[in-house]
């Protein structure tokens, strides 16, 4: 690993990394510093990232635990009887009740904590935001490090509750009081306090990086990255760390009175105690709403880079798209009564909240429209990126027109807590993050690891992925305005859901065909890692700064010499030029003008 | 780029895509009102709940062929051809802020009418002809009472609501002498308003038939006093429990029975005179009933007086 | 950099120093933690404005004792400012420094009788209803972070014993001393909340 020859000089507009004196040691790292305690925001990205793979596996398998009993609640599966404690399964091998909603409970969680956000905001915003701004790294590589160890704990303490006596968290991953917070209604005293613990350190970790993120954006952009200049990825992690820093915290301070709660018998939350079971869902969903939001920004900025450079195309309304992105992310502290429409509070709010939710929907269209009008009289190239990308628009169209149901209270009325609701979640996070982290890792695999993905397999993994991800979620859509409820481990105990059953039964074998799709992935991912073709340093003909460097950045301080930046990040086919991309960092040439905007 | 290398894959989908499509209908017993949509609605309101429903259903699903349709449109026309550069263009202003004019102006229209429908009939105070019947929710099942045939249910205190005497009266209250206790079974007459007070013992649970149209959280600690109904179908509807609750929340449920004036009146009458003579023999037997504590919990320690908190 | 660069990138960024991005960083994690608090703060607004008799009859604060307290960790800031200045003006902070962590020992050690003083009245987390556990984490919480702050500071006193700080760096210095203004604020809103309304 070669090592920077200079610290940089202050005038170029960039901080020394030498915040730490290590991380531009002369001398080669051992395997510990490499690996392992790295420094470097490029290895922390990877150590993300293949640690959420990991997870990825672990929520989708439990996912497959979800399905398969809610299509075949008594079939038992053998094996399973003496592989886990009588409080899981029955005797006979079928899982039980409680079991279900640790199910349900841990998929979530270890989805949209263990998986979207590190995914996103970990791996892409350690790799992408130094490389795009033409940074040598992150502000404070040891908050970095100390971000990713800080996920992992925060992971191994959510696999260990399923070993603890009574077995992990089963309140939901909302973890309403006062089922969460008191010992005899929930079951399971360890395995929720370890939830809490476990959400409190992982908070932690995003803190740390969050702080990192928005620190680097303000202050180490190259000479001439404006904000305005800046690619629309790093604007929307900009603005997601922004979420992140003012709403996570409050999770924390809620996941701390829910364990003291438990284990200190405190009485925030328990109505026999002069305390308030709402309040915990204030807080939940103060931090939760946000949340939300925090998982589909980074997927946004995402696809807005991809789609570009594969229409060969500026994209649509730059300064639309990021405005669009600071109201979702303004918009989004004040919505969060939406979850709470018919959960017993002030039905005064609930109009206030509903209000608030259809207005947020506004940006949301926005950014829809301009990326149809990106794709509009383009040149587009069907690459896989790309094709995740597209499939990612009709999706979240998908997942955001469902949403509408909701916002308008009385549909609540009927739809909450309902599959309904089970659809829309899995439209705007399976369609929306999902496929756009899918997009996103096809997209900067080359610069990550030096080699080219299997086009091929990846178009199958696409198709495949696209149709039973649709398959299994659309369906979902009618169960739910068949009255079936969201949580219940036996539909057939309800007669008027019996008849629904052979529709549960159909979104189960898909949801089997979905999880067997992820294999073609994985296999093309690790395959790909090691045999892959080569990659050049640019194979998309991008614009933006990470691929002017070669493929993998193995520099430590990314950059031989800062780079100056001469325009925005979305200068495709400019008429005039010899080639229909225009490097961030390459002058133009004075007969050529840049378009307006 | 080749685009017809998938066809071997998308011929292999078609035959899966069958296969599931016959799998599934063909062994659905259909139901009265069908699989794909929503069950009948049996309250007055709920046709405004449908309505809205509708109405979003139509304009998404407009929405949704509209853009979809323009985007594979655009996507088709603007693949790749050798020698066909993409357009320069960094946007539109005009056209930004028409899609911003027109879908917040949807937004705005849509959310009026919600929020009048929300308050004008799913919100408005239920009417003093309404019959009352107490709910009480618990790990896991319903207690319900249903006032006796002086229409009125004995008065009710937060501070007595306990594992014992769930429904927190007072022993002596004559209100309370005919009202009939059940579990788990809901009778009301059709076409009567009939007023719901939901209460909780220990965790929230939810009230949720979904042929009425009608969803609402039961909080421990509190009383929820604006649900109300009025059934327009007499039939056996399930009534069930719809926010998480424990390991039993699956089946925590209980029979919504809708019957007619005459066969309500016959229940009323019946049953009360059962209540009363039982209301007398518990008068005799607690001639002094003692102090009942605040609903237990799993903790040792009972704050002092603990405060309850009323309905709002 | 030649003039038609300057022209088309615009005057660039200034160079921005560590010791500043430091103090920018510094400013996003107290960010973060007035969240922590207004979410622990907030929850005990909303517990007691639905609840009429919120403090227990036998539950009596010492306001004043707490007040003297207050007015100790209030004074600490105004000792830490002039540590500031003192290493700013290239002196050796070391006695504003002592003199700070001095005071901030001393609201710690008012909290810790105060804690033992509640214990033995039976008031505890887990009795006294909502209070209490408000009370205890609320103050809890921020004592931690008294605590955290004093350690800062003693590290800080170390590095001017050692004769690290001179006019240029301090930004060690700097960032505690930030963070003790911050956990300074934070303590006259939860002193307000609960001893004073
Ligand atoms: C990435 C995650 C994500 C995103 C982006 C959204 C986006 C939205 N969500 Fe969703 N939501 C969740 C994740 C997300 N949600 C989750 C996880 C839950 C459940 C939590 C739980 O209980 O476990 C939930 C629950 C939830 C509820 C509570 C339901 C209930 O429990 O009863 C509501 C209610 O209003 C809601 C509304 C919305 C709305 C209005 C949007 C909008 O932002 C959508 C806007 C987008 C569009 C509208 C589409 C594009 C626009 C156009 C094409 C323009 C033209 C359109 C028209 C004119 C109609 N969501
Ligand atoms: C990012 C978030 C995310 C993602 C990606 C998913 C992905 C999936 N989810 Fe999840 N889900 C949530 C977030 C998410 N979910 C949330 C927030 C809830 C609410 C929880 C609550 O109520 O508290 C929920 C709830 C939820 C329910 C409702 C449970 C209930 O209410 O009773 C169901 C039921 O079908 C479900 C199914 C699935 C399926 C089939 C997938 C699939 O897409 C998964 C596919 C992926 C894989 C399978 C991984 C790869 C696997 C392998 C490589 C191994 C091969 C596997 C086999 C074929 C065995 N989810
Ligand atoms: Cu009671 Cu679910
Ligand atoms: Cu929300």
């Amino acid at each position: 690993m070669a090592a920077v020859a200079e610290p940089r000089p202050l005038e170029s507009g960039v901080a020394p990394v030498a915040l730490d004196p290590h991380v531009h040691a002369h001398h080669e790292q051992g395997i510990f510093r490499t690996y392992i305690w790295s420094h470097d925001h490029k290895m922390i990205a990877k150590q993300y990232l293949l640690t959420a793979l990991f997870f990825l596996i672990v929520g989708g398998l439990l996912a497959m635990g979800v399905r398969y009993k809610i299509a075949f609640p008594n079939v038992p599966i053998y094996g399973l009887n003496w592989l886990l404690p009588s409080y899981m399964v029955s005797e006979e091998g079928v899982i039980l009740p409680q079991m279900y909603n640790m199910l349900f409970t841990m998929h979530a969680t270890v989805m949209v904590f263990f998986v979207v956000m590190p995914l996103l905001i970990g791996v892409f915003g350690n790799y992408l935001i130094p490389l795009q701004i033409g940074a040598p790294d992150m502000a404070f590589p040891f908050f970095n490090a100390l971000s990713y160890w800080l996920y992992a704990l925060s992971g191994v303490m959510i696999l260990c509750s399923f070993f603890v006596d009574g077995g992990a968290a089963a309140g939901g991953w909302t973890s309403y009081a006062p089922l969460s917070n008191n010992a005899a209604y929930n079951l399971t005293q360890k395995g929720q306090s370890l939830w809490c613990l476990g959400i409190f350190v992982n908070g932690l970790s995003s803190l740390s990086g969050a702080m990192n993120y928005i620190t680097t954006v303000i202050n180490m952009r190259a000479p001439g990255m404006r904000m305005f200049r800046m690619p629309l990825t790093v604007w929307a992690l900009f603005i997601t760390a922004l979420l992140l820093l003012l709403a996570v915290p409050v999770l924390g301070a809620a996941a701390s009175m829910l364990y003291l709660d438990l284990n200190f018998g405190t009485h925030f939350f328990q109505a026999s105690g002069g305390g308030d079971p709402l309040l915990w869902q204030h807080l939940f969903w103060f931090f939760g709403h946000p949340e939300v939001y925090i998982m589909i920004l980074p997927a946004m900025g995402i696809s807005s880079e991809i789609l570009p450079v594969f229409a060969r195309k500026p994209v649509f309304g730059y300064r639309a798209m990021v405005w669009a992105m600071a109201g979702i992310a303004i918009l989004g502290f004040i919505v969060w009564g939406h979850h709470m429409f018919v959960s017993g509070m002030n039905i005064t709010l609930s109009a206030v909240f509903s209000v608030s939710t259809m207005i947020i929907a506004v940006p949301s269209a926005i950014k829809t429209f301009n990326w149809m009008g990106t794709v509009w009289r383009g040149s587009v190239r069907f690459t896989t990126p790309m094709l995740f990308a597209l499939g990612f628009v009709s999706m979240f169209v998908i997942g955001g027109l469902s949403g509408i149901f909701m916002a308008s209270t009385p549909v609540d009325l009927f739809v909450h807590h309902t599959y309904f609701i089970v659809a829309h979640i899995h439209y705007v996070l399976f369609g929306g993050s999902i496929l756009n982290i899918y997009a996103a890792i096809y997209y900067w695999f080359p610069k990550m690891f030096g080699r080219m993905m299997n086009e091929t397999w990846g178009r199958i993994h696409f198709w495949i992925t696209l149709i039973f991800m649709n398959l299994t979620f659309f369906p979902m859509h009618n169960v739910g305005l068949g009255g079936m409820m969201r949580r219940i481990a036996d539909p057939t105990q309800y007669e008027h859901l019996r008849a629904l059953q052979p529709i549960n039964i159909f979104i189960t074998l898909s949801a089997f065909v979905l999880g067997a799709s992820t294999l073609i992935f994985f296999v093309n991912f690790f395959y790909s890692m090691f045999k892959g073709p080569k990659a050049p340093p640019n194979p998309w003909e991008a614009n933006t700064l990470e691929w002017t460097l070669p493929s993998p950045v193995t520099l430590h301080g990314n950059f031989e010499k800062t780079p100056t930046v001469y325009h925005g990040p979305y200068e495709y086919s400019v008429p005039g030029m010899d080639k229909d991309f225009l490097p961030q960092d390459e002058p133009l040439k004075p007969e050529v003008k840049l378009g307006g905007h | 780029m080749n685009r017809f290398r998938l066809s071997p894959l998308l011929r292999w989908t078609l035959v899966l895509l069958a296969m599931f499509a016959l799998v599934s209908p063909a062994a659905a017993e259909l139901r009265e009102y069908g699989l794909w949509w929503t069950p009948e609605a049996a309250t007055k309101g709920a046709h405004h709940v449908d309505n809205l429903f509708v109405f979003i259903f139509w304009l998404t699903a407009i929405v949704f062929v509209a853009t979809q349709a323009v985007y594979v449109w655009f996507l088709i026309k603007y693949r790749r051809k050798r020698g066909v550069p993409a357009h320069y263009s960094h946007g539109n202003n005009t056209l930004e802020i028409w899609w911003t004019i027109i879908p917040a102006a949807i937004f705005i229209g849509l959310v009026i009418w919600s929020n009048r429908i929300w308050y004008r009939e799913l919100r408005a105070p239920a009417p003093a002809d309404s019959i009352q019947i107490d709910l009480v929710s618990y790990q896991y099942g319903w207690h319900v009472r249903n006032p006796g045939s002086d229409g009125k249910l004995g008065a009710y205190k937060a501070q007595l609501t306990a594992k014992e005497n769930w429904f927190g009266t007072e022993p002596d209250d004559e209100a309370g002498r005919d009202d009939y206790q059940s579990e788990g079974i809901v009778t009301v007459p059709v076409g009567r308003p009939v007023h719901i007070l939901l209460r909780s013992l220990d965790v929230i649970h939810a009230f949720y038939v979904p042929e009425f149209r009608m969803y609402q959280d039961a909080i421990p600690g509190r009383m929820i006093d604006w649900v109300w109904f009025e059934a327009t179908k007499i039939g056996n509807y399930e009534l069930a429990c719809s926010q998480l609750c424990g390991s039993g929340h699956y089946n925590m449920k209980a029979k919504m029975n809708v019957v007619s004036q005459e066969e309500y009146d016959k229940f009323v009458r019946e049953k009360s005179k059962a209540a009363a003579i039982e209301f007398e023999k518990k008068k005799a037997a607690q001639a002094a009933p003692p102090a009942v504590a605040p609903a237990a919990t799993a903790e040792t320690v009972s704050p002092p007086a603990a405060p309850a908190v009323a309905a709002r | 950099m030649d003039a038609h660069a300057t022209a088309l990138i615009g005057p660039g960024l200034n160079p921005v120093q560590p010791n500043r991005m430091v103090r920018f960083g510094m400013f996003t994690f107290l960010a973060s933690e007035a969240m922590l608090f207004a979410g622990l703060i907030g929850g005990y607004i909303v517990l007691r404005l639905s609840n009429p008799n919120y403090i227990p009859a036998g539950v009596h604060l010492p306001v004043l004792q707490t007040l003297a307290a207050t007015a100790v960790l209030v004074g600490s800031s105004f000792t830490c400012i002039w540590g500031e200045r003192q290493a700013r003006a290239h002196k050796r902070p070391t006695w504003a420094l002592f003199i700070t962590i001095v005071m901030g020992s001393l609201f710690l050690l008012n909290q810790v009788f105060e804690w033992s003083h509640l214990y033995h009245e039976g008031i505890w987390f887990n009795t006294y209803g909502t209070f209490a556990s408000s009370f205890f984490t609320l103050t809890g919480f921020h004592g931690l972070h008294v605590f955290i702050g004093v350690l800062l500071l003693i590290a800080a006193w170390m590095l001017s014993l050692a004769g690290k700080f001179d006019g240029n760096n301090h930004n060690f210095l700097d960032c505690a001393s930030l963070y003790w203004h911050f956990v300074d604020i934070v303590w006259i809103v939860v002193f307000a909340i609960i001893y004073l309304w």
